[in-house]
C-alpha cells in the first residue's frame, strides 16, 4: 500500500547520532521527520546528499540508527543494515539515473513486481496520467526532454510503491520557466499519492512552496529542524 | 575444398566457438568482481588471470599438461572415477584454447563493466531489484558492446592457438588437428602446397570473424 | 631515445660477434647428451665453440633448406641427409653414417602390461602408442614402417600420438599419458623411469642409420672438417658407445674437395 500511513504525517524517519566522516566535515544527525514532505535543505556540500544516500543505504554510517517506522534501516552498535533493496525507498538521484537501454515505459515498470501496467501495486494509469507520461511511453531515454526526463525519473520511483520518497534537487537541473512547469506535479504527486517525500533543495523557494518541515544543515550539523514559515525558519535571518 | 580440410576448418571454428562460450560462466562474474569490488587477495586473482597472457605458450601448454594428464590432480581423477582422458583429445584443445583466451576476454569485460555509471546499479537495487537482477538487467545490457568486443578477442585467439594446445593435446589427425597445428606439420614434412592451401583458408576464416564481429559491435552501437 | 638505440646497437653486436666465431652443428635428437659431451671436450681441447642445435631431424632439414647458418648436420635417418643432398647443400665427399641404433617398445615403469611384441599393441588396454610423427621424423618413420611391414600399421594408426621428436614420445611415456610407446634403444640411458617392454630386432626390424656430413652453407669448411674428423676419434667414440649407439663407420670420408 502506498505511504502505509495515511494519517496526518505518514511514517517517521528517525535519525539517532547518525554519523559519516567526510573529508572536509563529520556529519552527525539526530532528528525525527514527520511531515508529509520535508526539506532538507542548506548550501551545497552540506552533506544533503550524504544523508539522503545513508537513508538509501547505499552508504553505511560509521555510528547511529536510521529507522522507518517500526523498522531498523541501519544500527550501527548492532551491526544491523538492511539492504537497499529491501527498504521500499524510492530514490531520484539528482541525475535522475534513468536506463539508458529500456523505453520509458520500461523504465517506469522497472521496480514493479510483474514489469506490466496491469498489475501495479500503484495505479499505472493514475500515475502516467498526473505526470503526463501517458504521451512518453514508447520513446527511448534519450529521445527526451529535461523535463520528461524528471518526471519519468519521479514515475519511476513512484510506481515500486516506496513508503518514503527521496528526491535529490527535483528542480536544480531546470531553468526557471522549467522549475515553474514542473513545481505543480511534484504538488500533485504529494496531494495526490501520500507518500511521505525527504526533499533535497538549496533554494529556499522550492522549500516554501512545497515543504511543511524543514531539517536545516550547515557542514553536516543540524542547525535547524522545524516548521517552514513565517513562525519558523528564514534563511536569511539565520546567515545561511 | 577437400574434406579434410573442410573438417579442419568445421573442427577449428567449432573449437573455438565453444571455447569461447566455455569462458563466460567464470569470466563474466569475475569480471564484474573485478570492476566493481575491492577484496582481499584481488591483486593476486589479477595477477594469475594474466598468467596465459603473459607465460609462453607452451609454459601455459606444459602447466595444463601436469594439471590434466594421466597422473596429474585433475587428470586422474577423471580418467580414475568417469575414465575420461583429456590429453591428446578434443576436450584438450578445448582447455587450451579456452585457458588461453580467458585473460584477453576478463580484460575487455572488466573495462566494459567499469564503464557501465555504478549510479544506474544503485538506482536498480533501490527499485528492489536483486544483484542478479541487477546483473542481467542493467548492467550486462549497457555493457554489451565490450562484452561482444571480448569475445570476438577470445574467439580469434582461439583460432589461432597452437602452443598450448600442441602440448597438452598434441597434433592427432582427425582428433586434435587444427588449422595451426596443421598448417605446423604440412611445413615441417615439406608438403608446401598444402600449408600454402591451409594458409590461404586461415587467412579467410580470421577475416570472416572479424568483420562479422564488427559488424555485431556496430549492431549493438545502434541499439544502445 | 638515446639509451635505447645504444642499447640496440650493442645487442645486436653482440649477436654477430656470436655469431661469427661459432660452429654450428645440427644434431637429431636423440644425440644430444652425447654430443653435448662431444662439444665440451672439443671446446676444452681446441677452444673452438661449438652450438649444438637438437631437435627432430625433419625440423633441422627444414630449417637447412630454410637457410639456417649449420656448419654440420648429423641426422637420425639417411632419408633426411638425402633430401639436403639433393637440394645441393651438403658437401656429399664429407658424409658417413657414422652410427646405428635401434627401436625398442616402452612402458611407464608403473605399467603392468607385458608386451612381448609389437602384436600386443593391438589390444584395447593400449589407448595410445606414442612416437615420432610418422610423417616426418626419423623414430616414427622407422616405427611406422616397421608395423607396416608386420600388417599391423592399420590397426594401431587410430591411436597412435604423433610428437615432434623422439625425446617427446619418451617423455609422453613417462608422464603416463601414453600407454607405450617407440624410442630408440640409445634414449634408454636418458631415462630409467621406462621399462622396457620389448626391442625390436630380426630381419624386419628398420636399419637405423646416422649419417653425418659438412655443410655446404658452412662459413669455415675447415674448421668444420675438422671438428667432423673428431667425431670419428677413440675419445668421441667411446662417448657414443656408452650412450647406447652402435658405431658403424670408423673413419670419415677422406675426399675433402667437392
Amino acid at each position: 500500500m502506498v505511504g502505509a500511513k495515511t494519517r496526518e504525517g505518514g511514517v517517521s524517519l528517525q535519525l539517532d547520532q547518525v554519523r559519516l566522516d567526510r573529508p572536509d566535515f563529520q556529519l552527525h544527525v539526530t532528528a525525527q521527520l514527520n511531515a508529509p514532505v520535508t526539506a532538507i535543505f542548506g548550501p551545497s556540500g552540506a552533506g544533503k546528499t550524504t544523508l539522503i544516500e545513508l537513508v538509501t543505504g547505499l552508504r553505511r554510517p560509521t555510528g547511529g540508527t536510521i529507522r522507518l517506522g517500526s523498522d531498523v534501516f541501519c544500527d550501527h552498535s548492532r551491526r544491523i543494515h538492511l539492504p537497499v533493496r529491501k527498504r521500499r525507498i524510492g530514490y531520484v538521484p539528482q541525475d535522475l539515473a534513468l536506463f539508458p537501454h529500456l523505453s520509458v515505459r520500461q523504465n517506469l515498470l522497472f521496480g514493479t513486481p510483474h514489469k506490466t501496467e496491469l498489475k501495479t501495486p500503484v495505479d499505472f494509469a493514475h500515475v502516467t496520467a498526473v505526470l503526463e507520461l501517458d504521451v512518453l511511453e514508447n520513446r527511448r531515454v534519450p529521445e527526451l526532454s529535461g523535463g520528461e526526463r524528471q518526471r519519468v525519473a519521479l514515475g519511476r520511483a513512484l510506481l515500486s510503491s516506496p513508503r518514503l520518497l527521496l528526491l535529490d534537487e527535483p528542480l536544480g537541473s531546470l531553468d526557471l520557466e522549467l522549475k515553474r512547469r514542473t513545481l505543480p506535479f511534484l504538488r500533485r504527486l504529494r496531494d495526490e499519492f501520500h507518500v511521505p517525500m525527504l526533499y533535497v533543495s538549496h533554494d529556499w523557494a522550492e522549500v516554501e512552496a512545497l515543504c511543511t518541515e524543514v531539517l536545516v544543515l550547515d557542514r553536516g550539523r543540524v542547525k535547524y529542524h522545524g516548521l517552514v514559515g513565517p513562525a519558523g525558519f528564514e534563511p536569511a535571518t539565520k546567515g545561511l | 575444398m577437400p574434406y579434410e580440410d573442410l573438417y579442419l576448418v568445421g573442427f577449428t571454428a567449432l573449437m573455438a566457438s565453444l571455447g569461447t562460450l566455455a569462458i563466460l560462466p567464470l569470466g563474466l562474474p569475475l569480471a564484474w568482481l573485478l570492476a566493481r569490488h575491492q577484496w582481499p587477495g584481488k591483486t593476486l586473482v589479477e595477477t594469475f588471470i594474466s598468467l596465459p597472457l603473459v607465460l609462453p605458450p607452451v609454459a601455459t601448454g606444459l602447466l595444463l599438461l601436469q594439471l590434466l594428464g594421466r597422473r596429474g590432480v585433475l587428470g586422474r581423477f577423471l580418467h580414475e572415477t568417469l575414465g575420461m582422458d583429456v590429453v591428446f583429445t578434443w576436450r584438450a584443445v578445448l582447455a587450451a584454447v579456452a585457458v588461453m583466451s580467458f585473460p584477453l576476454f576478463v580484460r575487455s569485460a572488466r573495462v566494459a563493466f567499469e564503464e557501465v555509471n555504478p549510479r544506474l546499479e544503485q538506482v536498480a537495487s533501490t527499485l528492489g531489484a536483486s544483484t542478479w537482477r541487477i546483473f542481467w538487467a542493467v548492467t550486462v545490457p549497457l555493457a554489451g558492446r565490450g562484452l561482444i568486443a571480448g569475445m570476438i578477442l577470445a574467439f580469434a585467439r582461439a583460432l589461432g592457438e597452437f602452443g598450448a594446445t600442441i602440448m597438452v593435446a598434441g597434433n592427432i589427425p582427425g582428433q586434435t588437428s587444427t588449422l595451426s597445428l596443421a598448417i605446423y606439420q604440412a611445413v615441417e614434412t615439406g608438403q608446401d602446397d598444402r600449408a600454402w592451401r591451409l594458409l590461404g583458408i586461415s587467412v579467410a576464416v580470421a577475416f570472416s570473424a572479424v568483420f562479422i564481429g564488427e559488424w555485431l559491435v556496430r549492431k549493438r552501437g545502434r541499439v544502445a | 631515445m638515446k639509451p635505447l638505440v645504444i642499447f640496440v646497437f650493442l645487442a645486436v653486436g653482440w649477436l654477430l660477434r656470436v655469431e661469427a666465431a661459432n660452429l654450428t652443428v645440427f644434431a637429431a635428437s636423440s644425440l644430444v647428451e652425447a654430443m653435448s659431451e662431444i662439444d665440451r671436450m672439443y671446446e676444452a681441447e681446441t677452444h673452438q665453440s661449438v652450438t649444438l642445435n637438437a631437435a627432430g631431424s625433419s625440423t633441422l632439414a627444414r630449417q637447412i633448406k630454410a637457410g639456417a647458418p649449420a656448419d654440420i648436420f648429423f641426422s637420425a635417418d639417411e632419408a633426411k641427409m638425402d633430401e639436403l643432398e639433393k637440394a645441393g647443400l651438403v658437401l656429399s665427399a664429407t658424409r658417413t653414417n657414422r652410427l646405428g641404433n635401434s627401436l625398442v617398445i616402452v612402458v611407464p615403469s608403473d605399467s603392468t602390461l607385458k608386451i612381448a611384441s609389437a602384436v600386443d599393441l593391438l589390444r584395447p588396454e593400449i589407448k595410445w602408442v606414442a612416437m615420432g610423427d610418422p610423417a616426418a621424423v626419423p623414430a616414427g618413420i622407422y616405427a611406422r614402417e616397421y608395423l607396416t611391414q608386420m600388417g599391423l600399421w592399420e590397426a594401431i594408426k587410430p591411436k597412435h600420438l604423433p610428437m615432434q621428436d623422439v625425446r617427446a614420445a619418451l617423455a609422453t611415456v613417462l608422464s603416463g599419458n601414453a600407454d607405450a610407446g617407440f624410442i630408440y634403444k640409445s634414449d634408454l640411458k636418458v631415462s630409467n623411469k621406462v621399462k622396457v617392454a620389448c626391442e625390436i630386432a630380426g630381419d624386419k626390424a628398420p636399419k637405423i642409420r646416422y649419417p653425418v656430413a659438412v655443410l655446404k652453407s658452412s662459413h669455415d669448411p675447415a674448421a668444420a672438417q675438422k671438428f667432423l674428423a673428431y667425431l670419428f676419434s677413440p675419445p668421441a667414440e667411446e662417448i657414443f658407445r656408452n650412450r647406447g649407439f652402435e658405431i658403424l663407420a670408423n673413419s670419415p670420408a677422406t675426399k675433402t674437395t667437392q
